[in-house]
């Protein structure tokens, strides 16, 4: 077997962040190579070198054993690599046929669209995938966009493809169909290179892993036969991670309930159907789910930001109906959004801004006319210390601190006071090991203090590390609950299985 | 009867220059470039208009194209810095305004205030004479004619061709443009230069067919206007016509009111346009959802490597 | 040779990043550069029309700066200028782009003086009054951009410039109509009395225009640095999505804002209208509305640097004024030294935000 797609001594970094420390890679022609790593492992930074979008500062890249200069998307296409990125590149007001038209246009208009009007069925037919080729791609299913983007790739004569998390969106059998074509393809010879963190599709269909952690290439090209799930799964994550198992305790007063809720997404789609939810004071309740099946909307309701189409929303035992941001704060909900730099940051403002901008009401930071600076940057110095925020001066702007820091910097702001529910929307996304560590133990802290934290995570080992609680969201349904200690297969079912 | 005549007579010469700058707004806006410095551009197409006709032996063509050519260069101009430079758009395009009649008003004294005969309007015997709509349709200088090309070709341009697909998806989506192969920055830079074209030719037209003079800040807000019919058209071609028909009858209407001698204050007539572009918005906002039409990255600059 | 260096070249490619952290030092040279390269082009086009170097020296240094009248009649400038300002720097704080001042200021004047006209109050409280009047006017002719924003996200560019010209038509109407100086017939406003009149403070010509000027800035600097209202119109300003979601009244910062703004554009046409017009005039407003945005985006919409950055340009406009005399210069000439400023400031801060890197392909 020749190789297909090799990297040699990779570096690159984005400012002061370094993403790819010495990386190499090696996949060869006609197998499925799957690149394993936790978020922010470098996979993608990796793979985005051979798709042309980003310039490595160092390092060589070679196709079929020829080093090449990849200095754009339309050159990586010339070469025949092919990228599915994990957030689509699809003109969401365009029809499929245009999309592609956008890529792989050649000639005049009329000709263009006539020829890829045929490629698209001609390929459809042969992988059996059925795309209407004039459906608006906004109106389009998640798993449907994607296939436009594999149409997309192959009419474009990709012979190395790269799928950025393919399954993260979809369904265990839609993901299951996926894998299944992609090692037929690899089986007529093309190179199939799978990003992914998920072990179970690392066995099942790779024939081959490369590792990453931290930017650097941990382990490279052996098959997964010779491997065991434990022994990759500390390949990934180095040390390995202790599970705490918790114990399951009695509950409390209720303080968060959610009844029946319905929601549409922007496009019309039903995000939450009929979504039940009871919450406890001093619970660490984990919400599992692969990701788009609701969360998302159900973080935006709570947090004020988004309507409901109809339910019941009662918090600390007050009914709501589509409150404000403000008023949800003022009845002691605080969050952790997913989106760091959009929902809880505001990256061109001081540590010492970001800090209190949630607690001015209060009162402690002076009046309406007069804001207290001295105490503001006393609490502030507390909260660096007292969380162990690193590389934070008061004045430092947000932007400059590490994931991490600025984690802790959201969980210290979210914290303060007494928050009567805590709502972390995958509160580790992204974070290395250690500032995982620090805020899981942070989200346990408060729970025993009595806040009932809810807790919205793809990430299964994160969701039995801390909750006492678990509760499964499929499609928008909360379709499983379970007390600590449950049992993970019949969760990780309940998450990828059809409803 | 005579009133409407004339009315509908003069409504096109009105309508025409902003088409023609909405029309190059529209092409800006569909790459995603917000150019709120058109009143700046039309007034230098409008000077370089009248200073071609004047020192070129009063050829009115050789005005339009030196008009348009300013706006080709000043279209660049912004282009490379909201583009390349990535500077804000609102700022740069506010200070354009004021380098447009800062420039004219340096260099166009000599020109100024000079009446120059123009363009002529088209006379087809019979057809021009029909009562009431004979003017109207076959009584217009060959610009507005020109004009309705125009609208044809860019809207066949934006919808018939793979340019103006790539186009519109660099305005709607860059980061998927990108991924496509298609160069954002250089679809940019085109789509502000050929837009500064239509501007430029704007404002030309304004000089040597509407006013048949250059007179500093002649333009009285006209860029503005522009920019909020592309609003009310909804980014589309065809459905500026609609709404340069609209601001061109009101303008249109206020010489004839004039002439009529009805007892409305002049300033009030004046402050029209204003008002009804000001209600266009309104309803726009209210009617049309315009938020949704809109170009989803217009204003954004891009930065491939951008990393929050 | 000649592929060899070809390939050299397509071997590295100019990457464009974002800069994480920028060096003061770095960050004042990009600054200063970019303020030499636009004065640079100034002096050229002023040259280029025939102005001696010796001259512009003079005019713009000597006279201006090292003389008890050029001093003061560079503050007289500089009054209005703060002013407009700060107006403009409320509003683009909160990402509020306000480019209605000269109507609002308009307002102003209007508001002031109707109060002169029909003689409201006693005559020892009409000049409060005035303001106040003006204030409100101001905060009026703003407030319908700023509900349409927050309400309907009617883009207030457009909106606040077409109120522009609304208010000019408006003041053109009353000039040439009711409002007409009744002793001269000419279409200005009918000249206001002594007591309607900000007087000299003793100084030159130095009036008590000063007075409203401080006033205004600290009333402002106090509201943006001090109190919650600041602190939260930054949040705005800077993640409006983030302002919200942690529950700021995000629709009344940016609406209060704009309302302030209009206040303190109203209070610049007053203290034109009181102070050096005395009355009500229809080219009063003229080119201010520009300036306070060139003032706010230089100043970076801080109070304190407002207030210099107006100092400077009341400079420019002092000795502008004399240059436009000796050399029989358009009056465009100092919109257009503004507006190349601007451009080669905003063009410097691409080497603020971003660094070029160099990016290479096939080095191992």
């Amino acid at each position: 077997m020749r190789k297909a797609l090799e990297f040699q001594g990779v570096h690159k970094s984005f400012g002061q962040n370094s993403a790819l420390v010495d990386a190499f890679f090696s996949a060869h022609w006609g197998e499925v190579h799957a690149l394993l790593g936790e978020n922010g492992a470098g996979k993608s930074t990796l793979m985005n070198i051979a798709s042309g979008l980003y310039a490595p500062d160092k390092g060589l890249v070679k196709i079929s054993d020829k080093p090449v200069i990849i200095d754009g998307p339309q050159a990586a296409n010339d070469f025949g690599v092919g990228m599915i990125h994990q957030h689509f590149k699809l003109v969401e007001n365009m029809t499929v046929l245009e999309n592609i038209v956008l890529a792989h246009g050649q000639g005049g208009w009329r000709k263009s669209l006539q020829r890829v009007r045929k490629q698209i069925s001609d390929i459809s037919n042969e992988i059996g995938f059925d795309i209407d080729p004039d459906a608006q791609v906004n109106t389009l299913s998640v798993s449907e966009q994607q296939r436009t983007e594999i149409i997309k790739v192959l009419i474009g004569g990709a012979k190395i493809l790269i799928l950025d998390e393919p399954t993260a969106v979809l369904t265990d059998e839609e993901s299951t169909g996926l894998l299944d074509q992609l090692q037929i393809f690899a089986e007529q010879g093309k190179c199939i290179i799978l990003i992914t963190h998920k072990l179970r599709e690392v066995f099942s269909h790779a024939n081959r892993v490369t590792v990453m952690r931290g930017g650097k290439t941990i382990d490279s090209g052996q098959s997964p036969k010779n491997l065991t799930p434990e022994k990759l799964s500390k390949l990934m994550v180095g040390e390995p991670t202790e599970i705490s198992r918790i114990s399951y305790s009695p509950p409390k007063e209720t303080v968060l309930e959610l009844n029946g809720i319905f929601s549409k997404r922007d496009n019309g789609h039903t995000a939450l159907d009929n979504f039940n939810l009871k919450l406890n004071a001093g619970q660490v309740y984990g919400l599992a789910g692969v990701g788009g099946n609701g969360q998302t909307e159900l973080a935006e309701i709570l947090m004020g930001v988004r309507s409901m189409n109809s339910g019941e929303f009662i918090l600390s035992g007050t009914p709501l109906t589509n409150p404000s941001p403000s008023r949800v704060r003022a009845l002691g909900l605080t969050c952790v959004p997913a989106e760091r730099y959009i929902y809880g940051l505001a990256g061109d403002l001081s540590v010492m801004d970001n800090c209190v901008i949630t607690h001015l009401k209060s009162g402690q930071f002076g009046t309406f006319f007069w804001t207290n600076r001295r105490a503001i940057n006393k609490e502030t110095k507390q909260a660096i210390i007292d969380s162990e925020i690193h590389g934070a001066e008061p004045s430092t702007r947000a932007r400059l601190l590490s994931g991490g820091n600025a984690q802790k910097l959201v969980l210290a702001r979210e914290l303060a006071g007494s928050a009567t529910v805590l709502l972390a929307h995958s509160p580790t996304r992204g974070l290395d090991v250690r500032a995982c560590t620090a805020v899981h133990e942070a989200l346990r802290k408060s729970a025993s203090n009595g806040t009932a934290v809810l807790l919205l995570s793809e990430d299964l080992d994160e969701i039995f590390a801390i909750s006492d609680q678990i509760g499964v969201i499929n499609n928008g349904r909360l379709v499983g609950e379970f007390n600590s200690p449950a049992d993970r297969s019949k969760i990780g079912h309940l998450m990828v299985s059809h409803h | 009867m005579e009133f409407l005549t004339n009315w509908l007579a003069f409504m096109p010469v009105f309508a025409a220059p902003l088409v023609l700058a909405a029309l190059g707004l529209i092409i800006n806006e569909r790459a995603g470039i917000l150019n709120l410095g058109a009143e700046g551009i039309m007034l230098c197409g409008a000077l370089i208009g009248i200073i071609s006709y004047i020192e070129l032996g009063e050829s009115s063509a050789l005005g339009f194209i030196f008009g348009s050519l300013a706006g080709v260069i000043l279209g660049f101009v912004f282009g490379f810095l909201v583009v390349v430079l990535r500077t804000n758009q609102v700022v740069t395009g506010i200070t354009f305004v004021i380098l447009g009649s800062g420039l004219t008003g340096l260099m166009g004294i000599p020109w100024v205030n000079k009446a120059v005969s123009g363009i002529t309007p088209i006379y087809i015997p019979h057809l021009t004479d029909i009562p009431i709509i004979g003017r109207f349709l076959f009584g217009q200088d060959i610009l507005v004619y020109v004009t309705i090309i125009f609208v044809v070709f860019v809207w066949l341009f934006l919808y018939r061709t793979r340019t103006g697909l790539e186009l519109r998806a660099v305005g709607e989506n860059p980061q998927a443009a990108d991924a496509n192969g298609i160069n954002v920055e250089a679809y940019r830079l085109l789509a502000a230069t050929i837009g500064g074209a239509f501007i430029g030719l704007s404002g030309a037209y304004l000089a040597l067919a509407m006013a048949k003079i250059f007179v500093l800040d002649m333009t009285q807000g006209r860029g503005w206007i522009a920019i909020a019919l592309v609003i009310f058209a909804r980014w589309m071609p065809w459905r500026a016509i609609i709404g340069g028909a609209l601001f061109g009858g009101i303008e249109a209407l206020i010489p004839r009111l004039k002439a009529t001698g009805v007892p409305i204050p002049q300033y009030y007539l004046e402050m029209a346009p204003y008002l009804a572009t000001l209600a266009v918005l309104i309803y726009a906002a209210l009617r049309l959802r315009s938020g949704q039409d809109a170009p989803k990255a217009l204003g954004i600059p891009y930065v491939r490597e951008d990393r929050k | 040779m000649i592929s060899i260096s070809l390939n050299f070249i397509r071997r590295r490619r100019l990457t464009i990043e974002v800069r994480q952290r920028i060096s003061l030092g770095l960050h004042v040279s990009i600054l200063l550069g970019a303020l030499f390269f636009g004065i640079g082009v100034c002096i050229a086009i002023l040259l280029g029309r025939g102005v001696e170097l010796s001259s512009i020296y003079e005019e713009f240094i000597v006279f201006t700066f090292f003389d008890s009248a050029g001093i003061s009649s560079v503050i007289v400038e500089s009054i209005p200028l703060v002013l407009v300002g700060l107006a403009a720097a409320v509003a683009f704080r909160v990402n509020f782009w306000n480019i209605g001042i000269e109507g609002q200021m308009f307002m102003g004047a209007i508001g002031a003086s109707v109060v002169a006209l029909f003689d409201i109050g006693p005559e020892i409280l009409r000049l409060p009054i005035m303001f106040i009047f003006a204030a409100i006017f101001g905060i009026f002719w703003a407030s319908g951009p700023a509900i349409l924003k927050v309400r309907l996200n009617v883009n207030e560019v457009i909106s606040t410039l077409l109120l522009n010209y609304i208010a000019y038509y408006f003041v053109l109407n009353q000039l040439f109509g009711p409002w007409k100086d009744p002793r001269d017939k000419f279409p200005h406003g009918e000249q206001y009395d002594i007591a309607e009149r900000l007087p000299a403070i003793g100084w030159e010509q130095v009036h008590y225009g000063v007075a409203v000027a401080a006033f205004s800035f600290i009333v402002v600097w106090w509201i943006i640095e001090r109190s919650r209202f600041g602190i939260s119109s930054r949040f705005v300003g800077v993640n409006p999505k983030m302002a919200l979601a942690v529950g700021l009244p995000v629709s009344t910062i940016v609406a209060g804002s704009a309302m302030a703004s209009g206040s303190i554009a109203g209070a610049a046409g007053f203290v034109i209208a009181a102070a050096t017009e005395y009355r009500l005039t229809f080219t009063m407003a003229a080119g201010y509305g520009f300036s306070g945005i060139v003032i706010a985006f230089l100043a970076g919409n801080r109070p304190i640097t407002t207030v210099i950055v107006a100092f400077l340009m009341g400079s420019l406009f002092v000795a502008g004024e004399s240059m436009k005399v000796f050399y029989s210069l358009p009056d465009a000439l100092v919109g257009l030294i503004q507006a190349i400023i601007v451009l080669s400031v905003t063009a410097s801060e691409f080497f603020v935000r971003y660094r070029l890197r160099l990016a290479s392909f096939g080095d191992t």
